[in-house]
């Protein structure tokens, strides 16, 4: 009766034992293809809402070239098919990659794309379009985070070999590949502090086109330049094989003093630009009065620049310190067609004392690139896709990294 | 006697042998199953969607139709080693490529597709890739458009463009009404059956009796009108009664003319019917702004004329203004559509200073729009074709464009295009060997 006993009390406990150490085997096996699931649901749902944010334009479809608030959100160019995205509407994009710029004499916040010293693009805060807003009109308010970043893939950087004379030195590479053999049509503007109606300064270009050598690398000479009296810019455009890249360099030389531009407003037919002084903005030292001289140059097919003319405002001084009504000038830039913005400025007292910035009017003429959503750092699994994308003939690349917000541990 | 003790002494310890066998057996059923569930390598768990990267890179590369030009390249030309640094630097480091270039064959060949061309940056493309293909044609391939005629498969299908040489045009400004002829001519002629040019008002007077010009059907009919403001009247129809009310009697009559033979009446710009014209019959009468050959009938002869196309005897019209100034206006979503159907791109933003009221409109029940070019606005209809309904039949409609001058007469054909919806269709000048297939297969290196 005993032996019954006690082989009664052994078996159970032996079963149970071994029942409660089976379950939790079956059950990390079931918990690892469960979270292989979830993770190749991401995956999938990343493709998903990056193609839905590449192949259609938003409501309404040139959301990107007003002021208005979109009710359905989306990158493409409207008046084109496929993955070719509006440089207009990523141009409205809330960037993070950029410290936000308070404007006092706007009272107004500008999200920040600048790129390098003299490279602006500042848009405010109420005509951008938030992380916020983009994720409910997506659906995926509190269910998925993301973060969308539209970067070139041509790059071409400019770097000066010597300064007399001025030899720049012109390099074209892809993703991690040099460009041999690829075109590069330039364009160096040269600022002529005075050289414009009633001394108001202006500016000559002078194009060229040459090929880059086996290092994707070309060498540019322009001997006819005195880098201790004159500012400069060159853009460059690199194009191979369907790829289409953009690079600049500045040299300025007074960088104490200079013009910044603001995106005020996007209107129906035409963009609004505040020009407003550095001091007001960045403040620094020696602030002095400076005269500009703003004009709008669009990008032809020949990747020459064809200068359009701008109305009101486009020649005047700006002071630092002024009270609202007379601290900035208003530009009205009359086309979507995308172009960049040219402002030569030098300091009204010492001529000498000149510089050039310029502002893309679409994100594509200058090859900005543009980090819009969450930060995925410190995420726990984010699932990331990418897309090859023409905005305006520019090669970019898009990828997005996507995770999930709905709680459950994703990491096995 | 310890065997004995297990099983054969009473089976005492019986049901933990049973417990033991139960646990190999479960361990086995779960070393079984953890060997066949083997789970995939992250790489899988989240991957790059290679299939889309591939396609978007083949788009990407011939935006300029340098993929198509290179393709169709010898074997041996430079550019195919261009296109294949462009395809190293597109493409990020970690992804290794094998573009494959075949052509597509025609004809009685059993192999459909021929290789021509690979190249690749990797021996192998691992242990999983994926593939975007890019049909690409040459330069040499020419694309044949053939559309359908309206009418061919009914009744109608005759176009008439009024070009007569004996009325005068208004706010037609930069134009005249025999190059606006021409070049509706050229537009809408390949839709229609027949085209017909009605060169002087005599000719005009026979369609309006009911006479063709040659061998066409006069019912169902589309007239357009070049004139702009003013329609041309033919000799015998300047005189009693018809010149009643400025001739708005003479309106009113190609209003019932409109809804007898089923005709599509376009005005192309301003105001319909606003004045009539004729140089010979009209030569000593002035429209009010000093051109001859034309008398000024006003509001009037939209009234009549839609009075006769909904079948209501004539009265004296109402003088009011039946139209209004709305400012920029946008075409309709239908219209956009057709526009791009039949490639024809007028500007989707028009400015329209006589926009009909829809107010106007309330008086004629049996009149309703049967296709709206321009989105309605204050209102009022700036662009609409309208349609006469007897019941269910139409029986004569009216477009109306109330765009400010100078006419587009593009607005006009995409208008009636897409109205009657004619069909298109597509086809290719099989010029041999003219197509390629290009393969682009991507793989993924590093990493698991």
């Amino acid at each position: 009766m005993a032996g019954s006993t006690i082989d009664h009390l052994v078996s159970v406990t032996v079963f149970l034992g071994a029942m409660l150490l089976f379950i939790s085997l079956f059950n990390q096996t079931l918990q690892t293809a469960i979270l292989y699931q979830r993770h190749r649901y991401l995956a999938t749902k990343c493709s998903d809402i990056l193609d839905n944010m590449l192949l259609n334009p938003g409501i309404p479809e040139d959301w990107g070239k007003s002021n208005c608030t979109p009710y359905g959100f989306g990158l493409q160019d409207p008046e084109f098919t496929q993955y070719r995205l509006s440089p207009f509407s990523l141009m409205r994009l809330m960037s993070v990659a950029g410290e936000p710029v308070y404007y006092s004499k706007t009272g107004q916040y500008y999200s920040n794309v600048t790129v390098g010293f003299g490279n602006f693009l500042l848009v405010p805060f109420t005509e951008a379009i938030n992380y916020s807003l983009a994720t409910r009109l997506l659906g995926i308010n509190g269910t998925y985070g993301f973060r969308l970043t539209v970067t070139p893939i041509v790059t071409v950087s400019i770097s000066k070999l010597q300064s007399n004379p001025l030899t720049l030195s012109v390099n074209v590479k892809g993703a991690g590949f040099p460009l041999s053999n690829a075109i590069v049509s330039y364009c160096f503007i040269n600022v002529e502090p005075t050289g414009g109606e009633k001394n108001y300064p202006a500016f000559t270009t002078n194009y060229g086109n040459a090929t880059t050598n086996a290092e994707g690398s070309v060498i540019l000479s322009f001997p006819d330049v005195d880098e201790t009296k004159e500012s400069y810019v060159l853009i460059a455009y690199a194009h191979h094989s369907g790829l289409i890249g953009t690079g600049y360099y500045e040299h300025i030389l007074n960088k104490e003093n200079y013009v910044v531009p603001f995106i005020s407003n996007f209107g129906n037919e035409s963009g609004e630009v505040l020009l407003a002084h550095s001091w007001d903005v960045h403040g620094g030292d020696n602030p002095a009065e400076i005269t500009y001289n703003a004009t709008f140059v669009l990008l032809t097919e020949d990747f020459t620049l064809r200068e359009m003319p701008l109305g009101a405002g486009k020649v005047g001084s700006l002071n630092y310190g002024q009270d609202p009504q007379h601290a900035y000038e208003k530009i009205t830039i009359p086309t979507y067609n995308p172009g960049i913005l040219v402002v030569t400025y030098r300091k009204s007292a010492n001529p000498q004392d000149s510089g050039v910035v310029l502002m893309p009017w679409g994100l594509s003429s200058m090859a900005f690139p543009i980090v819009f959503g969450d930060d995925p750092s410190g995420k726990e699994w984010v699932a990331t896709d990418i897309r090859q994308v023409i905005v305006n003939n520019v090669a970019y690349q898009a990828i997005l990294a996507l995770w999930s917000l709905e709680g459950y541990s994703v990491v096995g | 006697m310890e065997f004995r003790g297990l099983f054969g002494g009473g089976l005492k310890m019986m049901r933990t042998i049973e417990i033991l066998l139960v646990i190999i057996i479960i361990t086995a059923a779960f070393i079984i199953s953890s060997f066949f569930a083997v789970l995939p390598i992250p790489r899988r768990v989240s991957p790059l969607n290679l299939r889309r990267i591939a396609l978007t890179t083949l788009q990407m590369l011939d935006v300029d139709h340098d993929l198509s030009e290179t393709v169709f390249k010898p074997e041996d030309d430079p550019a195919w080693g261009e296109l294949q640094i462009a395809l190293s630097a597109s493409l990020p480091p970690n992804i290794v490529y094998n573009l494959t270039v075949y052509e597509v064959q025609s004809g009685s060949s059993a192999q459909l597709y021929r290789f021509i061309k690979s190249i690749s940056n990797a021996e192998s493309l691992g242990i999983g890739s994926d593939a975007g293909s890019y049909l690409v044609a040459s330069s040499n391939v020419t694309f044949n458009v053939i559309p359908e005629k309206i009418g061919e498969s009914g009744v109608g299908g005759t176009l008439y463009i009024l070009n007569c040489s004996d009325a005068r045009g208004w706010w037609i400004t930069g134009y005249t009404a025999q190059s606006l002829a021409q070049d509706l001519y050229n537009l809408l002629s390949p839709y229609f059956k027949t085209t017909i040019m009605v060169n002087n008002t005599d000719q005009f007077a026979r369609i309006l009796r009911g006479e063709a010009l040659s061998n066409e059907t006069v019912q169902n009919a589309v007239i357009i009108n070049t004139f702009g403001e003013a329609v041309p009247i033919p000799s015998e129809y300047c005189k009693s009664p018809y010149w009643d009310n400025n001739y708005a009697r003479y309106c009113h009559f190609l209003g019932n003319m409109t809804r007898l033979y089923n005709w599509t009446w376009a005005s192309i710009v301003g105001y319909p019917f606003y004045y009539v014209s004729n140089t010979v019959s009209l030569k000593d009468d002035q429209n009010g702004w000093g051109i001859w050959g034309m008398n000024q009938t006003a509001q009037r002869g939209m009234y009549a004329f839609l009075q006769g196309l909904t079948n209501r005897d004539y009265t004296t019209p109402d003088t009011s203004d039946i139209y209004k100034d709305v400012g920029v206006v946008t075409l309709s979503s239908q219209v956009l559509e057709s526009c791009n159907y039949y490639g024809i791109y007028p500007s989707p933003y028009q400015t329209s200073t006589r926009a009909i009221q829809k107010s106007k409109l309330n008086t004629y029940t049996n009149l309703t729009v049967g296709l709206l070019i321009f989105n309605e606005k204050s209102e009022c209809y700036p662009g609409a074709l309208y349609n006469h309904r007897n019941g269910t039949k139409i029986e004569g409609s009216l477009l109306a464009l109330g765009l400010t001058r100078t006419p587009d007469v593009r607005l006009t054909a995409i208008g009636l295009l897409s109205y009657y919806k004619p069909r298109l269709y597509r086809s290719e000048y099989t010029a041999s060997n003219a197509t390629r297939l290009v393969v682009l297969q991507l793989g993924q290196v590093g990493g698991v």
